[in-house]
């Protein structure tokens, strides 16, 4: 993270693509990521999302991955993509009730073998924007690791973070429970989407994303380097 | 379709015009979807960014204005905003404005397309300008009333199956007697020179022929009832025998293009309706006290649920109440002759407001007027007072409580002679004080009821060549008319009447039927028309071309639309036992009602501004 602040995620692109022997990793890191100094109506970011089996990266497993696009700040549903992932893992009981998958549906899941190199190639030179992306980052980095020996890099934009700063610039004391996605949406008048599956909860975070921009920039002329953790 | 886009499927599947897609179309849908943010206050759309598109709003709320910055929409959860390119020059007239933080959907014009060569509904609803949607609309309320066609509905040309009898007037008693005896009828017509001339029944050659020993070698002319008064083979049933009853007649000829076609009987009629207007207009005839009335019009309420409940539309609704309250007056006029005496002199009563336009229901006030003839002298004023009173109090007392602008014969100022009638309107054209304006819509609505129509047609034709060729008049009841706003903004939690008990409601009366009414009378008073009803005066102007086709069809459509949602919200009221009122709550709207009274409304705006053109100095007012 300090060679990041000092180089810029670009530089550190450039690094890891020397070392990479994967092909699929090469051909993700080859083009460059977006400029920080990009105004945001240009940047191509993708908003994602996974439902895991839970939030221990090492043990846990992905069991759904839902993106969509985000271009000129407006959300192009036609890119919506929902994949389910086949696991061996049971699930816990809990997560079932949450993500409304039951083991069953998982079984005839995708395999995340074929899922990665599809979602690798989506994500090419374009920002990663999730709510809390240390999970979505998290997980990529993992299965990067087991498929193809390398580390996972990307420009992330995450909600939570643009809501705990604009909190922290405001000195507004808040609760954690206030940077749960749903509180925020609430705050912010957005309807309530009752569906919970990884793809819904991308285009919340994608309209959320739009809404918190807008904060910020009303004018709609902020630059990358705004968002960006 | 990602089933995992099924809830934005399926609030795009609620709203109108999607609700008409196939669902096959509407799994497609979302993946043609833009969504977009609108942060509060920012300028809507936003066409440096967006390309031309329908927008459905999702949460959040948007007011469009025109140039003159006057709300001409609002668009809340659920709406559709599309940009017509018919108006493209145009668009830039219109702003629009985020109210609230808003989310949309965006469809491109290009998907819009794809759209609508998928579902031919879908494509009718975009390629219909506001007032064939509306239209469209009234099409299909009124089909639905063709499943339940009840006898109220039925025009007199279905009950007059048999071509009548038709001799000439020279031919003998005898010879009719025998003729009628061969066709076993029991009236039949009488020409002259293939002219209708008059009826001739049973009854009359017995009272006129047989019981007084006249020679039934004279012709049928001397006993015939030569008075005649006939009705068209559209007339409606109900009104027919309305008709006959007031007139206290048994027999009235049909006529088609000036032609009889055939004989209506009240016992016809009987056979076919046992519906209660014909009841209640029955007994009102009978009636031999106001107490006897007053039993009577406690049924109204009661007859207006039945006849909304039969889908009879606003209009005929609207003429059957006109028709049993001018029965009320007339009986009680009777029963104040008999018992104030023949009066002295001759005079005319005439109805005001929503009955004279034959636009009344079961809960209106009573607003009317007496004119008294030129051979007036002040010891007959007494009787007058009398007579008066006994109506007026006898209407309140049928529930049709005393006017609250004082509009009534029972004030001295509106029970006057004709000269000073004319005197009166002569000032009210002369100098449009807003007293006048106020009356006006009492007192340029006027019909006679009962006594001498000639005065009241006198005192019309002087006072319609008045407002005629008076344009200072003109364009204040103009500027009157245009104080009148349809409520393009109502939608959400905009608070269309201001006290408590009527929060969230829309006035319909006043917002909606109103404005069109005021439009429909100085259409009238302007080019000297002297119907009363709203949809007579529109096709009077059409006629005499003050009113194109188009915005003719269209305010009918219109005022009939929210006249039915009137009516609809008094039949529930009515059913729920409670008094009928004009407050439409919004919330019992539906997302299809609210755009076709958005649709309404912006007709009425669109009259509007062709009156702020024709009639320039009225915008000064």
């Amino acid at each position: 993270m300090m060679l990041a602040k000092l180089f810029g995620k670009d530089y550190l692109r450039k690094r890891l693509l020397k070392k990479t022997k994967s092909s699929v990793m090469r051909e993700y890191l080859s083009t460059p990521f977006p400029d920080n100094n990009d105004s945001l109506m240009n940047v191509e970011i993708v908003s994602l999302d996974f439902e895991t089996t839970g939030l221990e990266i090492e043990r846990d497993n992905v069991i759904s991955i839902g993106f969509v696009d985000v271009i000129n700040l407006g959300i192009n549903l036609g890119t919506s993509t929902h994949h389910l992932i086949a696991t061996n893992a049971k699930l816990p009981e809990n997560s079932v009730v949450i993500h409304q998958i039951t083991d069953n549906a998982l079984v005839n899941g995708e395999s995340i073998a074929t899922v990665l190199p599809d979602l690798l190639k989506h994500l090419t030179g374009k920002v990663l924007l999730a709510h809390n992306a240390k999970v979505e980052v998290g997980f990529l980095n993992k299965m990067c690791q087991q498929f193809y020996g390398s580390d996972f890099l990307i420009p992330v934009i995450d909600t939570q973070y643009l809501a705990k700063r604009s909190f922290d610039r405001k000195n507004i004391s808040y609760k954690s429970a206030e940077l749960r996605m749903f509180n925020l949406r609430a705050s912010l008048n957005m309807p309530a989407y009752k569906a919970h599956n990884a793809l819904m909860d991308a285009i919340a975070t994608a309209e959320l994303f739009l809404a918190l921009v807008s904060k910020i920039s009303p004018k709609n002329n902020a630059r990358l380097k705004d968002v960006l953790c | 379709m990602e089933i995992e886009l099924k809830e934005i499927r399926d609030f795009i599947a609620q709203h109108p015009p999607f609700d008409v897609l196939s669902d096959e179309v509407l799994n497609n849908l979302p993946k043609y979807l833009t969504i977009r943010y609108f942060r509060q206050g920012s300028t809507f759309p936003d066409l440096t960014v967006e390309k031309k598109s329908l927008y459905i709003v999702r949460s959040g709320a948007i007011e469009i204005r025109d140039q003159h910055d006057q709300l001409i929409d609002k668009l809340a959860e659920g709406d559709i905003y599309l940009l017509d390119e018919r108006l493209d020059e145009d668009s830039n007239k219109f702003n629009g404005a985020c109210v609230e933080d808003t989310l949309v959907y965006l469809l491109g014009y290009s998907d819009l397309e794809l759209l609508t060569k998928q579902s031919e509904n879908f494509n009718r609803q975009f390629n219909q300008s506001i007032d064939e949607r509306l239209r469209h609309a009234v099409e299909l309320t009124q089909s639905a009333d063709m499943r339940d066609l009840s006898a109220m509905k039925l025009e007199v040309n279905a009950l007059t199956d048999r071509i009548p009898v038709i001799l000439d007037a020279t031919i003998t008693i005898q010879n009719a007697a025998k003729i009628m005896n061969d066709e076993f009828v029991s009236s039949i017509l009488v020409t002259d020179d293939n002219k209708l001339v008059g009826l001739l029944t049973d009854k009359d050659i017995r009272r006129r022929c047989v019981a007084v020993g006249l020679d039934f070698n004279e012709p049928i002319s001397i006993i015939m009832t030569s008075d005649l008064m006939t009705v068209s083979e559209k007339t409606l049933l109900s009104e027919a025998l309305l008709l006959m009853t007031r007139k206290k007649i048994n027999h009235l000829p049909v006529m088609k293009d000036n032609a009889p076609i055939g004989i209506l009987t009240t016992s016809d009629i009987v056979r076919h309706l046992s519906t209660s207007p014909t009841l209640i207009a029955t007994d009102i005839y009978k009636a031999n006290s106001v107490d006897a009335l007053k039993r009577i019009s406690i049924k109204l309420p009661e007859l207006q649920l039945q006849l909304s409940l039969s889908s009879a539309t606003a209009k005929h609704i609207g003429e059957v109440f006109s028709s049993i309250t001018d029965s009320i007056t007339c009986r009680l006029l009777e029963l104040a002759e008999e018992q104030y005496g023949t009066p002295p002199v001759e005079y005319v009563w005439l109805a005001g407001g929503s009955q004279a336009r034959n636009e009344q229901t079961s809960h209106s006030d009573q607003d009317n007027a007496l004119i008294i003839s030129e051979q007036f002298k002040t010891e007959y004023a007494d009787y007058f007072k009398n007579l008066a009173d006994f109506v007026c109090d006898g209407l309140n007392e049928c529930g049709y409580v005393y006017c609250p602008g004082d509009a009534m014969a029972k004030n001295i100022q509106w029970r006057q002679p004709l000269s000073k009638w004319q005197e009166y309107f002569s000032h009210w054209i002369s100098s449009p004080e807003p007293k006048a304006l106020m009356l006006s819509s009492i007192f340029f609505d006027l019909r006679p009821v009962y006594g001498n129509f000639f005065l009241f047609e006198e005192l019309q034709n002087k006072v319609l060549k008045q407002t005629e060729s008076s344009e200072f008049f003109i364009s204040h009841m103009v500027g009157n008319a245009l104080t009148h706003q349809p409520p393009l903004g109502f939608f959400r939690n905009f608070v269309m009447v201001h006290d408590d008990k009527h929060k969230n409601t829309l006035d319909v009366k006043h917002r909606g039927v109103v404005p069109i009414v005021d439009i429909a009378r100085v259409l009238a008073l302007d080019n000297g028309l002297k119907e009363t009803n709203t949809v007579d005066r529109l096709d009077a102007a059409l006629a005499c071309k003050a009113l194109s086709i188009e915005m003719h069809d269209n305010l009918i459509d219109a005022l009939e639309y929210i006249g039915s949602l009137r009516i609809r919200h008094q039949a529930k009221q009515i059913r729920a036992g409670l008094s009928a009122d004009n407050y439409l709550p919004i919330k019992e709207l539906s997302g299809l009602e609210k755009n076709h009274l958005k649709d309404s409304f912006s007709i009425i705006k669109t009259m509007h501004q062709v009156f702020e053109t024709r009639y320039p100095s009225s915008r000064m007012r």
